[in-house]
């Protein structure tokens, strides 16, 4: 990132309250030009209202946007460098699809050949060439998109917010659009902003991720960090299919630290995080990190990086199999494994032991 | 039918003959009804409406004869000039009623949230718990030449002299017409809008589409087939209603219902129903062009 040239989006201190209800508070994020970023998060969360403000289609209750250095508060949506794909089929209905996307270059006073010119290429850029005289309803739900897609960057609008722009759209075709995005993106070389509250649908498409909850930015990374290393428990418990045990600090001396789960000593990296004897703090697993090994006797491991628990129930996935296992204190750990070994499966109730690397386990203090 | 000797020895009733049970015949009437309904209430006296017109007229009554008597009559006399007139006001007040009232359809639909929106439709209907006399009776005392209007304008030195054109002219059956049919483009305009998906107005947003474009280019087109049924309704009823032009209207400013009432009133029958006949082809034809431009249809088709 070089710093000569001000971020795409910088985000400070932004709030929006809907009377009591408080959608964001105090968010700050920066996202540079030609990235592709991504907003996820749970539903009601905020990721949306901050994509929203970004836009211009709200106005914060307190905050400031810049876009490209430039504060932007007192601008509406057509006069910032953005531009919205909306979640709905948000087309004209009565507009074909040249129409549609030439509308806001008519708007903006271009002469007729130009419009024309700029349309086919976008188009083009979209793959929709040959539907250009169809109306919207003949289009199916994915075209549509691409529809808005291509009355977006034919704005030549260098930041492009997209609301959720494929939840309206079945599993594989969203799967598909995903990646035709991720390309586009690198065609076209402007910024991209993605909400979604789909998981996959993130890691596919993003250059970084933003975790937003509750109104809070949670934590902002790398698809392949936010998946491996998580900062926070929250972010471990929405990415990914982790195991989150809470336990205390019994030392806390030393490069590592001993955590007592549910009987257990464990041992994890401390990773320069303030802890000290005493604390709760929270551990994470991903569940296909954690092995399953049957036992005979009941005597609890001491390598610090294994747990003793009875077999509940397996459940097959197809891809994988996820091992229930239930700990001394009631909680429930997931292992999943690549395998259809269904003929060495453990009976009901018997001990079991679960294991893991010692890179795969993470402390959070929060 | 009749059932066949050995299942009569044997006391059952073959399958065939089986009546079907009553509340099915009853279902089948109930697809017919409106047809039926139609027929006897809208088909059959139209055809009785041209048959009659073209009889002879008598002293009191008609007899059945062949004579274009009444359509002569209509259309060589002042008839025609008025009733070519009272399409020009009705227009007039179809205009002006949409002029108000659609932007007040557009305002409830964007600007008032989802929940209060029938409420407020509905606020609308309030002028009609009075009856349409006595509404259309009190714009006499505020426009006549010593009415609330002139007295008004003259306090406060507008005009010198009252204007007496406010009463008794096609100004005042207009300034009726609108008061009495605003509702009416209203409801229509609001129901048309349900063509115009809200997250329209945040594209155009988006795009920078200013207020005239938006109406022009987004809002009239997806609206027009609910709008052109608003104002056919005005239209109508602007030509038919005698009540208006008879309470406010005076010499020459008459509609087609009036000068129908006027011919019944005369005892002249033929003329009466010559009069309606001509009203329901000249209403026909303008569903017609709707239709071929607006493709009425779509009215009840909400968009998906």
């Amino acid at each position: 990132m070089t710093f000569q040239t001000p971020p795409a989006v910088e985000v400070r201190n932004l709030a929006k309250h809907y009377g009591d209800f408080v959608a964001l508070k105090n968010v700050n994020v920066t996202i540079a030009a030609g990235e592709y970023f991504v907003l996820l998060g749970p539903s009601g969360g905020g990721k949306t209202t901050l994509l929203r403000t970004i836009g211009g289609f709200q106005k914060p209750t307190s905050g400031d946007v810049f876009l490209h250095g430039k504060s932007v508060g007192h601008l509406p949506p057509d006069k910032r460098p953005t531009t919205m794909v909306f979640q709905a089929y948000a087309l004209f209905p009565h507009m074909n699809v040249t129409q549609n996307v030439g509308y806001g270059l008519k708007v903006a006073g271009l002469p007729k050949a130009q419009i024309a010119d700029k349309v086919a290429h976008a188009l083009d850029q979209v793959g929709l060439t040959k539907f250009a005289q169809r109306k919207p309803h003949e289009l199916s739900g994915g075209q549509q998109q691409r529809v808005q897609l291509a009355r977006a960057i034919v704005l030549d609008r260098d930041i492009l917010l997209l609301d959720e722009p494929l939840a309206a759209l079945d599993a594989q075709l969203r799967k598909d659009m995903c990646l035709e995005l991720k390309h586009l993106q690198e065609k076209v070389g402007i910024t991209f902003i993605h909400v979604t509250h789909n998981q996959e649908e993130a890691m596919t498409v993003a250059d970084r991720i933003a975790l937003i909850a509750n109104g809070d930015l949670v934590e902002v990374g790398r698809a392949r960090d936010i998946y491996r290393a998580p900062e926070k428990s929250f972010t471990a418990s929405f990415v990914g299919e982790n195991n989150v045990l809470k336990g205390k600090v019994s030392d806390a001396n030393g490069v590592s630290v001993t955590v007592d789960v549910a009987g257990a000593k464990l041992q994890v990296a401390k990773r320069d995080l303030p802890v000290s004897t005493g604390q709760n703090v929270t551990l994470s697993i991903r569940s296909e990190c954690v092995a399953l090994e049957t036992v005979n006797d009941s005597n609890a491991p001491t390598d610090g990086l294994s747990m003793l628990g009875a077999y509940d129930e397996s459940v097959y996935l197809g891809l994988t199999t996820s091992h229930l296992v239930r700990l001394p204190d009631g909680t429930e750990m997931v292992s999943r494994i690549i395998a259809d070994a269904d003929d060495t499966l453990p009976v009901n109730g018997a001990p079991v032991r679960l294991r893991w690397k010692p890179t795969d386990i993470r402390l959070h203090v929060e | 039918m009749v059932s066949s000797p050995t299942n009569v020895t044997n006391g059952v009733r073959p399958v065939g003959s089986m009546q079907t049970p009553l509340h099915e015949r009853l279902a089948l009437w109930a697809f017919r009804a409106p047809l039926i309904f139609m027929v006897l209430f809208f088909a059959i006296p139209m055809a009785m409406t041209v048959v009659f017109s073209v009889f002879e007229r008598t002293m009191f009554w008609m007899e059945p004869g062949f004579t274009l008597t009444a359509y002569e009559n209509f259309f060589f006399s002042a008839r025609l000039g008025n009733f070519l007139n009272s399409m020009k006001y009705s227009l007039i007040s179809v205009a002006i009623c949409f002029v108000i009232g659609f932007p007040i359809s557009v305002f409830v639909r964007k600007s008032i949230p989802q929940v209060a929106q029938h409420r407020v439709v509905l606020l609308f209907i309030l002028p009609f718990m009075v009856s349409e006399i006595i509404r259309v009776f009190a714009l006499r005392p505020v426009l006549q030449r010593n009415g609330l209007m002139n007295t008004a304008l003259t306090n406060m030195g507008i005009i010198d002299e009252p204007i007496t054109a406010l009463l008794y002219t096609h100004t005042s059956v207009v300034i009726g017409e609108v008061m009495s049919f605003l509702p009416f483009i209203i409801f229509s305009g609001f129901l048309a809008m349900e063509a115009v998906p809200k997250f329209i107005f945040e594209v155009c947003d988006d795009l920078g589409v200013g207020p005239w474009r938006r109406f022009k280019d987004v809002i009239l087109p997806l609206a027009a087939p609910g709008i052109f049924a608003g104002s056919v309704f005005i239209f109508v009823n602007g030509l038919g209603v005698a009540l208006l032009p008879n309470i406010l209207g005076g010499a020459g400013a008459v509609n087609a219902g009036l000068i129908a009432t006027q011919a019944i009133s005369a005892l002249d029958f033929p003329l009466a129903m010559a009069v309606s006949a001509i009203m329901m082809a000249t209403l026909m034809t303008l569903l017609w062009i709707g239709h071929k431009l607006f493709d009425l249809t779509k009215i009840l088709t909400p968009l998906s």
